[in-house]
């Protein structure tokens, strides 16, 4: 290695890794510590063998979603190990009980009637509602929070609030608190928003079925109260306002995707669709017959006498949303054929899949949220663990304490046993430190990665393992002397042997970390990870660090061919220099 | 004064090959009396294994094991164990399976002794398969780890080696079992993953080893008997060996130092007692029996036994072959730059017999 590009390639690695080490420190990204040194919430949850992979994923989605709803939760980190097993880390989480609950238990699924469909989605239909004596708000209603108006619109929803009285009880308090806002001309929309009865704005205690004033939307919805819904991300967001709950989860006794050919025909051959076949209990089967009764009165296409003439063709009122832990996951609407006067008899009914998209998955999706209310599978608890942040951050400190010591010993064992040598050694282990914190930093912003005490552990054998590193190319490079090669040649030269024994061991390294990751549940996955990264900033220090530093030591003077203390001194002399 | 130096220099002449019946010998009695204890001790299971509720506290108050193991005793709970952590601050205390309304009894009567709110304990409760599943997912890994590295070694290196490498490598997982069954320490799942590195690491200390075997075979392959080569390869890397368990060793004690006496962070303890045994036995592993094992094995083949024959022809020494380079090492050492006629490496692959 020639002295520029040693020079080069130190200078560049010590910027980048320095330099990002500052960088991160500077702008607050510091490792995010695993709720074994920070204090928290643990628990893994175990389905029943033979659960296929799709339903442990779905089950994950579920339970994070639950887990947001409980607010107040820094990085839930729910994921799936092994092959049956769900782990859920909640850092911070003191309530355990409501957590177990959140990810434990099975949802409620509900069947609603639609009542409106917003035509933006996100938006609840809700703030789609104009004073309708007041032309000028029809379009700055349709933003979410409090808009401006004129003073003849504040007016206009003065006197409209007072009319709601009738049907909200609560309004009337925000009513007079908008008579002020004629000078301050921001408009409140609880002022002029009608809410179905019985439903209420959301105050400091979220009440069931009470409205959030930001959203629109209801956070906690009552199955005898209207509720404003939204369907997942996925699906678009779009926002429903739906009636009370007409039918419930338990209503229903079965659910199933089924392929169905289409005309009748055996032989349709591939022309079909694909439809979840529900089946009602007897009870459920009068209620489902009873609101298809209503539902189809709207929208007609075929004129039964029953028909609502006032509902225009596709009013959303036809549809019913299935409602599971307050998404909306599917609004399907009542067929075209069915007569208002009979409406679905029966036990059983189908729900055909829209066009588009991946109509098979859709209605497996379907059935399992139908078959299983939230969670597709019921889970048992395998271990339920809560650490206090006291233990924790002793657990954190006798680590720190530890892995510094350890670096210690070990770089005194290197300076007394190797000189100059062993000076690069522990700039090299400070590279190597830096290098892992940085990363383990990152991984922390971006992916959510936990350091864990199992995993500072991990870090402190890998010290060991890249002491060792070191220790493979400083031997060689005495061996090399030893067979009479100048020092110069014999650093170049040993680099590249001692390379590939490096190489062949941390590969083996890496594999079994590697392996463990994927492979292990819980502790274990921390400490493989460490490991892993650990093993792949060994060899990128030995490449970018150790070679070029030991290369342009042995150039230097002092250093190099000095006495007993230099790399010269360390190495020994070649052969027939001692024995001579 | 010259033995290390020797040593310093990587100039020792042991003789690791001939006197591989001792080595055998050794660990044949520790794998004898590791194996009897697994049977007849077996494991100190921790509750991780045995499914069970543990709680954790610290302790201002002051309570003492005693007090606190009859005020749990009194509560109706059986099958109490009751220990002082982090040096005398703290206490746990680990019941069999609790319901969860008992469980929340024993946190408040425990936390109420220590003088700390029932909020602030650390609890885990574990089913009674936990366990189970965490030694099913360490097995699985165990052997599929165990394949990849058998064809990477064999890849990389030779057959022969993998198999010497597995068979050390199972002398240690061996050893440090049984060392955890004999003395009777806790096994925890920190426990088994301080075993899993113990695979990593037993293999890497193999790895190394082999890897100069095989170099040295190639460099000067048909002037030496297997033996030879091997020996002269272990006097060569033990230094290494030695230097880098050591540096190993320091922080792992470090670990261990400090969760035991300073700050009493039980896991790491566990973990790092795992680890020191093994590391320990991983260094002697691959050079007093995975070396031995492969030159045995590999002095059979047909190549070996022909170099051997020629080697004994010339009347060379054939078990003390590190003296034959020994005495004259610069001229091998030029022989190969000079001329470049490196000796023929043996084939790596030979025909069925």
């Amino acid at each position: 290695m020639s002295r520029r590009s040693a020079l080069l390639t130190l200078t560049i690695t010590l910027a980048v890794v320095y330099g990002s080490l500052i960088l991160t420190q500077l702008s607050g990204t510091t490792p995010l510590l695993g709720l074994d040194l920070q204090g928290g919430f643990s628990v893994v949850l175990n389905a029943p063998e033979g659960t296929d992979a799709d339903v442990l994923d779905q089950a994950v989605q579920i339970m994070r979603r639950r887990i947001e709803a409980l607010g107040n939760v820094q990085e839930p980190e729910i994921a799936v190990v092994g092959n049956r097993s769900i782990e859920v880390q909640l850092p911070g989480v003191t309530d355990r009980d409501r957590a177990l609950a959140a990810v434990g238990t099975t949802g409620r699924l509900e069947f609603r009637p639609v009542r409106d469909i917003s035509p933006i989605p996100g938006i609840s239909p809700l703030f789609f509602q104009a004073p309708p004596e007041d032309p000028t708000t029809t379009t700055t209603t349709t933003a979410p929070e409090g808009t401006t108006t004129t003073d003849g619109g504040a007016t206009t929803t003065t006197g409209d609030a007072t009319t709601t009285t009738v049907a909200s009880t609560t309004t009337t308090g925000e009513a007079t608190t908008t008579t002020t806002p004629g000078t301050t001309t921001t408009l409140d929309p609880k002022s002029y928003i009608v809410l179905p009865e019985g439903v209420t704005w959301c105050d400091e205690v979220d009440q069931a079925g009470c409205v959030d004033f930001a959203t629109g939307l209801t956070p906690n919805p009552a199955p005898g109260l209207d509720a404003f819904l939204v369907s997942s991300p996925e699906d678009g967001e779009i926002a429903y306002h739906v009636a009370p709950a007409r039918l419930l989860g338990s209503d229903l006794t079965s659910a199933q995707a089924q392929f169905e050919q289409q005309g009748g025909g055996p032989t349709g051959g591939g022309l079909g669709r694909w439809v979840v076949l529900l089946n009602f209990s007897s009870e459920g089967s009068a209620k489902f017959t009873a609101v298809t009764r209503e539902l189809a009165r709207y929208g007609c296409s075929i004129p039964y006498p029953e028909c609502d003439p006032t509902s225009p063709p596709g009013d959303p009122r036809r549809q019913f949303a299935i409602v599971l832990d307050r998404v909306v996951v599917s609004a399907p609407q009542v067929n075209a054929d069915v007569d208002p006067a009979v409406g679905i008899p029966g036990n059983s009914a189908v729900i055909t899949l829209g066009d588009g998209g991946n109509q098979q998955e859709e209605a497996r999706n379907l059935s399992v949220v139908l078959r299983y209310g939230s969670l597709p599978v019921s889970f048992e608890q395998a271990t339920v663990q809560s650490v206090s942040a006291t233990l924790g951050s002793d657990s954190l400190d006798a680590g720190l304490i530890a892995g510094f010591a350890g670096l210690a010993l070990v770089a005194m064992a290197m300076i007394l046993y190797y000189r100059a040598l062993g000076l690069v050694n522990v700039i090299g282990l400070t590279v190597f430190g830096s290098l892992v914190l940085v990363i383990f930093s990152l991984l922390g912003e971006w992916q959510g990665v936990t350091l864990t005490l199992a995993g500072v552990a991990g870090l402190i054998v890998a010290v060991g393992i890249t002491a060792d590193s070191y220790i493979v190319y400083f031997e060689r490079i005495k061996e090399e002397v030893h067979r009479g090669r100048s020092l110069r040649s014999a650093i170049d030269h040993a680099f590249t042997r001692a390379f590939r024994t490096i190489l062949t061991a941390d590969t083996v390294s890496f594999a079994g970390a590697v392996l463990l990751f994927f492979l292990a549940i819980g502790a274990v996955k921390g400490f493989a990870l460490a490991l892993l990264i650990a093993t792949v900033c060994d060899v990128l220090v030995a490449v970018f660090f150790t070679r070029p530093a030991v290369a342009l030591l042995a150039r230097t003077r002092v250093f190099g061919e000095g006495g007993r203390l230099s790399v010269r001194g360390a190495v020994g002399a070649a052969k027939e220099e001692a024995t001579a | 004064m010259s033995l290390l130096r020797d040593l310093y220099r990587g100039e020792t002449q042991f003789d690791f090959v001939g006197n591989r019946r001792k080595w055998f010998a050794i660990s044949g009695a520790i794998i004898l009396v590791s194996a009897l204890s697994l049977v007849i001790r077996q494991f100190n299971l921790s509750v991780d294994f045995q499914g069970g509720t543990l709680v954790e506290v610290e302790n201002p108050a002051g309570a003492s094991v005693t007090e606190v193991r009859d005020t749990v005793t009194a509560l109706g709970f059986g099958n109490v164990r009751v220990q002082t952590t982090s040096g005398g601050d703290g206490i746990r205390v680990q019941t069999g399976q609790l319901a969860p309304a008992d469980e929340d009894r024993l946190v408040e009567a425990v936390a109420t002794l220590a003088g700390v709110d029932p909020n602030d304990a650390s609890r885990q409760t574990v089913g009674p398969t936990f366990g189970d599943q965490i030694t099913q997912s360490a097995i699985r890994a165990l052997i599929v780890f165990l394949i990849v590295v058998a064809v990477y070694i064999t890849w990389r290196l030779e057959f022969k080696m993998a198999i010497a490498g597995l068979v050390a490598l199972g002398h240690d997982l061996l050893f440090t079992a049984g060392i955890y069954s004999l003395i009777g320490f806790e096994v925890s799942p920190a426990t088994v993953i301080a075993i899993l590195t113990i695979l990593g690491y037993s293999l890497y200390d193999t790895v190394v080893v082999f890897d100069k075997v095989q170099e040295n075979v190639r460099e000067r392959g048909d002037r030496h008997t297997f033996s030879g080569i091997v020996n002269m390869s272990m006097n060569q890397v033990f230094m290494r060996s030695v230097n880098t368990s050591f540096t190993t060793l320091l922080p792992i004690g470090s670990l261990l130092f400090v969760g035991s006496f300073l700050l009493g962070a039980t896991t790491l303890r566990e973990f790092a007692l795992a680890l020191f045994v093994g590391v320990a036995t991983g260094t002697y592993s691959s050079i007093f029996l995975a070396a031995p094992i492969l030159s045995v094995w590999k002095e059979r083949e047909e190549h070996w036994q022909r170099v051997r024959r020629r080697v004994e022809r010339r009347g060379g020494e054939e078990d003390f072959a590190p003296r034959i380079p020994a005495a004259t090492p610069e001229t091998t050492a030029q022989a190969i730059q000079e001329s470049g006629a490196v000796p023929r490496p043996p084939r790596r692959r030979k025909k069925r017999r």
